[in-house]
């Protein structure tokens, strides 16, 4: 039984037992659900590992050399090559392919621009008050999901964070008090006891809660509203109590409120809510947390930022960063590529359609371990390991803190790691 | 009848676990659904069998449909799915996945294999 | 309190209590057994009642009720709250304060454990519903705090 990391979601467990006899897993002790399904790709059913190229077409195996020849063929005819995805790859390969976008003067951004987004870009702006996990098990003594569903997201975090009994918190579960802020009854919402608040926000309304908070949180003045956002003025009360007198409070950010009121800059106007918070509160402090799904979202933005001093969309030309207010979204929707090189991801599955029905007129190279939409209309296909069992390398876990992954097991034959595909790629463009 | 869609994840149902494990119709029967408030269901004379249409400006996309209490009126549930970015689009440069409005009739026609969906995407420029 | 009907009522103190009322309160809270009232036991005259007593008190076949803890697979997601949550894991296995996974292999009394991605019971002569006295024997901490209601308490 050896002791490894769970690469299956963003929060990076690190207490997981695996029996393995160096080719076969055949027992895990502690990962949920989902680090599960993370050890049954190394044998799923679909998985794929030979290089393959779609000719008449249908997709067939070819060799490495062939594959890698057809790549270089394809980017050489192509002068706006786009790459995308890299939040399921090492830190170790996001910064290969942030070299190779430099070397074919491409553009390159990840998953993280369509799902956290520009998280540090607006803490760059204005400053953000973030935490960690260890504080929060030890310290935290408010929790709110704010259009987070954490059950069926990331299913231990609930444990970790509500029901672990840290150094300041030993009572545990008793001591703490949970808030959630959702249209929706979802799962999460069976963990609630006496003293926690559930909120049934009005789908959409986010941004007026958040605007009404900033007006009174002073808990003296009266409320004379009798319904803020769909919610009852009693409730509301409560909120604002339970946010003034905390010692340690955490609010969790889900894209349930990223990703409403689009038409609002709701990530500005809510660290504007948690400073005026904390500025008026004498006993404690509320910070954020953003929840991510996949293992290393918040790797690539650390990674570009360290050595290029931008975290997301990047654009190359003549080997310099070019300043570009593009993203992913805009570059696939205005036509403003010719050929792409998604790493880890599916974006056919994921993109609103016309989006995807641009990216697939357009050569299109998929770096993946398993079948998919994308690999449905993909141009080339090369095989990858998975990071964390078949291969080493270091991620970001969702409070930043970084962690190393180890390799235990050896990838099948003709499988190679993201980062050496793309390596390779890059020496296949440098031959002459 | 007009009804507002949220795109939600549901770890029941999770297409990277299809993909993986499953093949192209156990992806369209987990995926290709929606769950309907039991009064939106009586209110658009549904059975079990039929299928629901969903339309908006961004596209269109018939779906299978399940009662459940706990989804609010008004709102149809669906998970991330190839079926549910069908109707999804762009706005001010960020994709909408929560509160797209959306137009919501029963129907007999029949839920787009996976296989006619990609073909739909590589005809459409 | 349908169980002091059926005892000798003469308070004789042969089964430890001071009287055939307390013997009752203590077979309700499971501190006692029916076998302990020696006269319903020996005693031709009392054969009925000791029938219809153990009845009561136990299954049909005259066995005591047993405690059974169902974890249902299906609707579990790994998520280890019950692992936590336990009073006894968080007695005996030190990483399960801080929310982790307790070590391997599983420490003595632990009752918890999540194996490949559902949770598992291991051993249920440690639970607090046995072993402990007075209100920590009604501990339902499993069953509330599970967020899927996989885990039932049962009596068979």
């Amino acid at each position: 039984m050896i002791r490894i990391n769970c690469s299956g979601c963003s929060l990076l467990c690190d207490d997981i037992f695996v029996n393995t006899n160096g080719s076969i897993i055949d027992q895990v002790i502690g990962a949920c659900k989902k680090g599960k399904q993370r050890l049954d790709q190394l044998n799923a059913k679909n998985r794929i590992t030979s290089p393959m190229i779609r000719k008449n077409k249908e997709l067939k195996k070819v060799s490495w050399e062939e594959a890698l020849n057809k790549v270089k063929e394809i980017i050489k005819n192509s002068s706006k090559p786009i790459l995308y995805g890299f939040s399921t790859s090492s830190c170790e390969a996001q910064l290969k392919g942030i070299e190779l976008a430099k070397k074919i003067n491409g553009f390159i951004d990840s998953n993280s621009i369509i799902c956290q987004g520009k998280v540090l870009n607006v803490a760059k702006d204005s400053g953000i008050t973030l935490t960690t996990l260890a504080e929060i098990i030890n310290k935290a003594d408010l929790l709110i999901l704010w259009g987070a569903n954490i059950a069926d997201s990331i299913p231990r975090l609930l444990n970790k964070a509500l029901f672990s009994r840290g150094k300041f918190r030993l009572t545990g579960r008793e001591i703490k008090t949970i808030i959630m802020i959702d249209p929706i009854k979802t799962a999460s919402f069976e963990v609630m006891q006496m003293r926690d608040t559930a909120l049934y926000i009005q789908l959409g309304k986010d941004i007026d809660l958040i605007r009404f908070l900033k007006e009174n949180i002073s808990i003296d003045r009266e409320i004379i509203e009798n319904k803020i956002a769909g919610l009852d003025k009693e409730d509301i009360k409560r909120l604002i109590i339970n946010l003034m007198n905390a010692e340690y409070g955490v609010i969790f950010v889900g894209q349930g409120l990223l990703k409403s009121n689009p038409e609002y800059n709701i990530l500005k106007e809510l660290i504007e809510l948690v400073r005026a918070i904390n500025s008026k509160n004498e006993k404690g402090r509320l910070s954020l947390v953003f929840l991510g799904g996949h293992y290393n979202m918040v790797g690539f933005e650390h990674v570009a930022l360290s050595f290029y001093g931008k975290n997301h969309s990047l654009q190359f030309s003549d080997n310099l960063l070019v300043n570009t207010n593009d993203t992913i979204v805009n570059k696939v929707a205005n036509d403003d590529f010719d050929c792409s090189v998604i790493v880890g991801t599916d974006p056919i599955s994921n993109f609103p359609s016309f989006l995807s029905s641009k990216l697939a007129s357009k050569p299109l190279i998929l770096i993946d371990n398993k079948k998919s939409a994308t690999m449905e209309v993909a141009d080339v296909f090369l095989p990858s390991s998975l990071t964390g069992l078949e291969c080493e390398g270091l991620a970001y876990r969702f409070d930043h803190v970084p962690i190393q992954l180890k390799k235990i097991l050896n990838p099948p034959s003709d499988v190679l790691s993201d980062e050496e595909i793309l390596n390779n790629i890059i020496k296949e463009i440098n031959k002459k | 009848m007009e009804m507002t869609v949220n795109i939600v994840r549901m770890i029941e149902r999770d297409q990277i676990e299809e993909f993986s494990f499953g093949d192209e119709l156990s992806l369209k029967e987990k995926l290709a659904i929606g769950f309907l408030n039991p009064k939106d269901f009586d209110k658009l004379g549904l059975v079990k069998s039929l299928h629901i249409k969903l339309s908006n400006k961004y596209g269109d996309v018939i779906i299978s449909q399940v009662r459940d209490e706990k989804v609010p009126e008004g709102i149809v549930l669906m998970p991330v799915s190839i079926w549910s970015n069908q109707i999804t689009g762009v706005e001010n440069g960020n994709i909408i996945y929560k509160d797209l409005k959306v137009e919501v009739e029963p129907t007999r026609d029949p839920i787009l294999q996976f296989k006619d969906l990609i073909a739909k995407i590589k005809k459409k420029k | 309190m349908e169980i002091y009907p059926f005892l000798p009522k003469t308070n004789c103190k042969k089964c430890g209590h001071p009287t055939c009322m307390a013997f009752a309160l203590a077979l309700l809270q499971g501190k006692a057994k029916v076998d302990d009232c020696t006269p319903l036991i020996d005693e031709k005259k009392y054969k009925e009642n000791l029938e219809k007593l153990k009845e009561l008190m136990g299954g049909a076949d005259g066995k005591e009720k047993e405690l059974h803890i169902d974890v249902d697979k299906d609707l579990c997601d790994g998520c280890g709250i019950c692992v936590t949550a336990c009073p006894v894991n968080a007695r005996y296995c030190l990483p399960t304060l801080s929310g982790k996974a307790p070590d391997y292999p599983p420490e003595k009394h632990q009752l918890f454990q999540v194996t490949d991605g559902k949770c598992e019971l291991l051993d249920l002569k440690s639970c607090r519903r046995l072993e402990a006295e007075g209100r920590e024997r009604e501990c339902t901490v499993c069953e509330n705090y599970c967020p899927r209601k996989a885990i039932k308490i049962n009596y068979v």
